[in-house]
């Protein structure tokens, strides 16, 4: 009972905080989605009841929208999973120079996502006037068009949110497997057990809660970027870099149809719970 | 040998890792006329006159600096206040209702910040915040709050059971068992956490633009003054951004020693022996 | 009161290393008979604090530099709040739509007032324009503020916004390898395109034409409606908007040729200071942007093109229509504001827009770089005008009086409070049939489909 209390005491602030904080902004997206607010046409604001939904259905860019992010999403966090792990460790067995190899790694995550996204877009990826494609021109690899072809752009889009990302992973992994014991490996290496076989049966599953919430985290922000992708490409070219946060933006700001774009975010925070929802449920899975 | 190996993986990924920063710094030293040519230049003239403008010219950044400064550090203070306590209770406490209470705090994180400008701003207009550090500390609260909290959880889970029971014991010291014992195992968890919640407030823009002003403009609303609507001044908006990135670097330097401070000499972890 | 330490520090930064010039303007501030000639008590909103929202512009740090002279003439406390360019339209309706009386006025594009007035946020200009004891009629000179810049920011014949800055879009070639080549800048788009197959070089770095590419209503969607217009398209046929007709498919046409055919790929992301960028590292023969950006391309710092540049007006389409954009940073008048605040507000647009400060913003202003796009005529027509414009390049000044005065075409785009969506979907779909995703047919069919869906709401 003494440690109820205490626990409460220690919880309470924050959640009373939370609470006091998210609910209303929530109440309000979920209201503004069932109604018509349309600023370009004032005169036709009013109820709509779940018509904004409806019309999600037959909106063939919201679904391409959603397919982005499906693909987009899914690369990049499992990118920056393996990618931060595979430093972390690797960071862990170099002895010289650790802190600078610590430091480094934290850079393209300290660069202002709008200031990354403008640089790649005209310093570094442009054809013609860009350094990559200055280098792959003399690498003899020819010129590509990274974020004016279609296809091109989309990946550009990954390798510029998981290049910029995955120092995270980097940092919170290190952090995770710097803290384990040590005692447990002695025992592993009595029983004659191979590196790989002692990261997969003890390592792992020690840090899996961390990993979990890496890939939660790193899920939620790949959903929610934002400010790189539209300073790289604006959504384009023609929809094809177009996520469904972007797409949200637009509906909301650009076209200024609030209503239609609440409620493209309420579906966007409906997905984002299922999967969170999931993952989280594989967390607790010993 | 393998250390060679492993050392030259690392020096590469490290290059292509920082490529793109360093070319911004290099950029922060050209003309304007040396950043546009083409090839593009590794040698060339270094100037001080962008960083010269960035300090002390017309678009000064320093009140944006301390502006920024301002922001992440109030939201960063207040958010390790609350989320330290609220994570170790829900990671190692007996909290009724523990799993709910918990993913709902998580699922918090997921509100698409998109939909949240606007009530947001209608809100804080309401209460007469807008342009005010508190209201948009508040408003940076509710994202980094679940985020710092759940990255803590992960944490405090990694501490060995029986070094808090033992801590424990003594009911009277419940708190100072807290601050004495469990934290400094959580150092490396808890300097991640604020390296991270610092980051991601001093880099946010989408709320600082609509939310802030004429009193608060952080660095990365003020950088649009070298992208104005004619041209791109690519070498002051460069020099703004490594300085922009000064603070960060300087508390990652300063935090990451606590990162791995179990290492001990020649162990190795979850990989092969030397 | 806000503690506005943030602008003090500034002014404290700008006033430490900006000696000559705050002297110069003290002594201009002493110097308001120019203003103080109008019929009117300028002092009557006296004690009024007034924000103003807009963009980091060098025409409007013009403007922040000489608004002391304004404090000091009023009694009337302005605020500059600098939004980026991405982000004023909506924070100006965020702050509009909330009717919490923030911005007194600002920046606003001129697309937008269809928008503003349906939703009642902005009051007619007319009130004050024609209220004596506001305005001197005869000292003030509106009509003498470029008619298409008035009318592209009005709504039924009704003026909304005051014009205080503006372009109009030109062909701008270089100079030295069109006379090389014995050519004359184009007169009609087929013109256009054979200058541009002449100078053509990519193996050199130099490709022969270049215009926008990156996507969105005050980007792509900025270059086409004029081509549209030269085909003779029009935008309303039967009271609907129609955009693909055989006009808009045949200008997208000519656009997606032009650029596939004879400008770097990586136009497909440009925008104008992108192409003003390429241009002055020589790499482009033609571009067709902005009068504006003769600045930078005149910029020592920057430029390698000094003394190569020339000028032309918009060639002729099809139809024999030359089209050039209309722009222009207007000021209105946020409808929240109470009386006394209007007032103040009004007073300062009036003297922002009037010709005096536009002089002092232009060649009587301090420093290097002095404002080019004034709003009226009789300017543009002076001889201190000429005098600055002069070492632009060849052909700037004529090429830009007679554009604004004969190429400016209100119907240029669609005039409707729909604009900010019709305008995405369109720069949309001209990228996608740039990139080669659709082609132009079908981008205009889907552009049509989903506008229709818009307007129907």
């Amino acid at each position: 009972m003494r440690e109820r209390r205490f626990a409460l005491a220690l919880f309470l602030p924050a959640f009373v905080l939370l609470v006091a904080t998210t609910t209303l902004p929530l109440i309000y997206l979920l209201w503004s989605s069932s109604q018509r607010i349309d600023l370009t046409m004032p005169w036709m604001s009013g109820t709509a009841g779940l018509e904004n939904y409806a019309k999600l259905g037959g909106d063939t860019r919201f679904w391409q929208s959603l397919k982005l992010t499906l693909i987009y999403t899914g690369t990049t966090v499992v990118l920056q999973v393996l990618i931060g792990l595979g430093l972390a460790l690797l960071v862990l067995q170099v002895r010289a120079g650790q802190a600078i190899l610590r430091i480094g790694a934290i850079l393209p995550i300290v660069l202002a996502p709008v200031v990354a996204g403008l640089f790649w877009r005209s310093l570094v990826l442009a054809p013609d006037f860009g350094i990559l494609d200055f280098v792959t021109r003399a690498l003899g690899l020819g010129s590509y068009n990274w974020l004016g072809d279609p296809q091109l752009a989309l990946v550009s889009v990954i390798a510029i949110h998981t290049w910029q990302w995955t120092p995270f992973a980097f940092l919170v992994l290190l952090a995770s497997l710097a803290a384990l014991p040590p005692d447990l490996y002695e025992a592993a290496r009595l029983d004659r057990a191979g590196p790989w076989q002692r990261f997969r049966h003890i390592t792992l599953p020690l840090i899996r809660p961390a990993i979990v919430i890496v890939v939660i985290l790193r899920m939620v922000t790949a959903l929610s970027a934002f400010a790189a992708i539209f300073a790289a490409t604006g959504g384009g070219p023609g929809s094809a870099t177009e996520i469904l946060n972007l797409y949200a933006y637009r509906l909301s700001f650009t076209e200024l149809n609030i209503g239609y774009g609440a409620a493209v975010a309420a579906v966007l925070l409906l997905i984002t719970l299922s999967v969170a929802f999931f993952l989280f449920a594989l967390r607790r899975a010993r | 040998m393998r250390t060679a190996v492993l050392l030259a993986i690392a020096i590469v990924m490290l290059v292509v890792w920082i490529f793109p920063v360093a070319w911004g710094l290099l950029t922060s030293f050209k003309t304007e006329r040396d950043v546009l040519a083409y090839p593009p230049e590794v040698i060339f003239e270094p100037t001080l006159v962008n960083y010269h403008d960035v300090f002390f010219g017309g678009a000064s950044i320093v009140p944006n600096l301390i502006s920024s400064l301002i922001i992440s550090g109030l939201t960063t203070a207040l958010t390790m206040l609350f989320a330290i306590p609220a994570a170790y209770a829900l990671a190692r406490l007996d909290l009724p209702w523990k799993r709910a209470t918990g993913f709902w705090v998580l699922a918090t994180q997921m509100l698409p910040p998109v939909g949240l400008v606007i009530p947001y701003f209608l809100l804080l207009r309401k209460v007469g915040w807008t342009d005010t550090y508190q209201g948009l500390v508040l408003v940076y609260l509710t994202f980094a709050l679940p985020f710092a909290i759940w990255l803590l959880v992960s944490y405090f889970e990694e501490i060995p059971r029986e070094m808090e029971e033992a801590a424990l014991l003594d009911r009277a010291g419940r708190l100072r068992a807290l601050w004495h014992v469990i934290l400094p195992q959580a150092k490396g968890g808890i300097a991640v956490t604020v390296i991270f919640v610092f980051l991601n407030s001093w880099n946010e823009f989408l709320f600082a633009v609509v939310l802030g002003g004429n009193t608060v403009r952080p660095v990365t609303v003020a950088m649009f003054n070298f992208i104005s609507l004619e041209q791109t001044q690519w070498g002051r908006l460069a020099a703004a951004a490594m300085v922009g990135m000064a603070p960060v670097i300087a508390l990652g330097l300063l935090a990451q020693q606590h990162i791995v401070k179990g290492l001990t000499v020649g162990a190795v972890k979850g990989g092969g022996r030397r | 009161m806000k503690v506005d330490g943030g602008r003090r520090r500034t002014l404290a930064a700008l006033g430490a290393f900006a000696g000559a010039p705050w002297i110069a303007r003290y002594a201009h501030a002493q110097d308001l008979g120019a203003y103080q000639s109008a019929k009117i008590n300028w002092r009557q909103a006296e004690g009024e604090s007034i924000t103003v929202a807009v963009i980091p512009a060098g025409y409007f740090d013009a403007l922040e530099k000489v608004t002391p002279e304004f404090e000091a003439l009023t009694g009337v406390r302005v605020r500059y709040d600098k939004v980026p360019p991405g982000q004023i339209r909506q924070k100006a309706i965020l702050d509009l739509t909330a009717k919490s009386g923030t911005y007194a006025t600002h920046a606003a594009d001129p697309m937008y007032y269809d928008l503003y007035v349906s939703n009642k946020w902005i009051d007619p200009i007319e009130n004050y324009l024609g209220d004596a004891k506001l305005t001197d009629a005869a000292w003030y000179k509106a009509d003498d503020i470029i008619p298409a810049w008035r009318g592209a920011n009005s709504v039924g014949n009704r003026l909304y916004g005051v014009p205080f800055d503006g372009e109009s879009t030109l062909q701008i070639y270089r100079k030295d390898l069109y006379d090389a080549k014995g050519l004359k800048p184009a007169d009609t788009l087929d013109d256009v395109a054979k200058n541009a197959k002449a100078i053509h070089d990519p193996n050199n770095r130099v490709w022969g034409a270049a215009l926008r590419g990156f996507k969105g209503a005050g980007q792509n969607m900025y270059i086409y409606p004029s081509i549209f217009r030269g085909f003779g398209g029009n935008w309303f046929s039967g009271g609907a908007l129609r955009v693909n007709s055989q006009e808009g498919v045949a200008a997208l046409e000519w656009y997606v040729n032009l650029l596939s055919q004879y400008a770097p790929p990586a136009v497909r992301n440009w925008n104008w200071p992108d192409l003003a960028d390429a241009f002055s590292q020589s790499t482009l023969g033609l571009y067709i942007d902005a009068n504006t950006s003769a600045s930078v391309l005149n910029n020592p710092e920057r430029s390698k093109v000094l003394g190569k540049i020339g000028y032309a007006r918009w060639p002729r389409g099809p139809s024999g229509k030359r089209v050039s954009s209309i722009w222009n940073w207007g000021f209105p008048i946020n409808a929240a504001l109470s009386e006394k605040a209007k007032r103040a507000t009004w007073l300062f647009i009036s003297w922002a827009t009037s010709a005096e400060t536009q002089a002092r913003t232009s060649w009587k202003a301090s420093g290097a770089a002095k404002r080019l796009g004034l709003n009226r005529l009789s300017l543009w027509q002076s001889k201190e005008f000429a005098a600055l414009a002069g070492n632009l390049g060849t052909n700037f000044l004529p090429a830009s009086i007679e554009s604004m005065r004969d190429d400016l075409d209100v119907e240029w785009r669609p005039k409707m409070p729909q604009w900010p969506a019709v305008g995405e979907t369109m720069a949309t779909a001209i990228q996608a049939a740039l990139v080669g995703q659709q082609k132009p047919k079908e981008a205009l069919d889907e552009a049509q489909g989903r506008i229709a869906q818009i307007l129907k709401g």
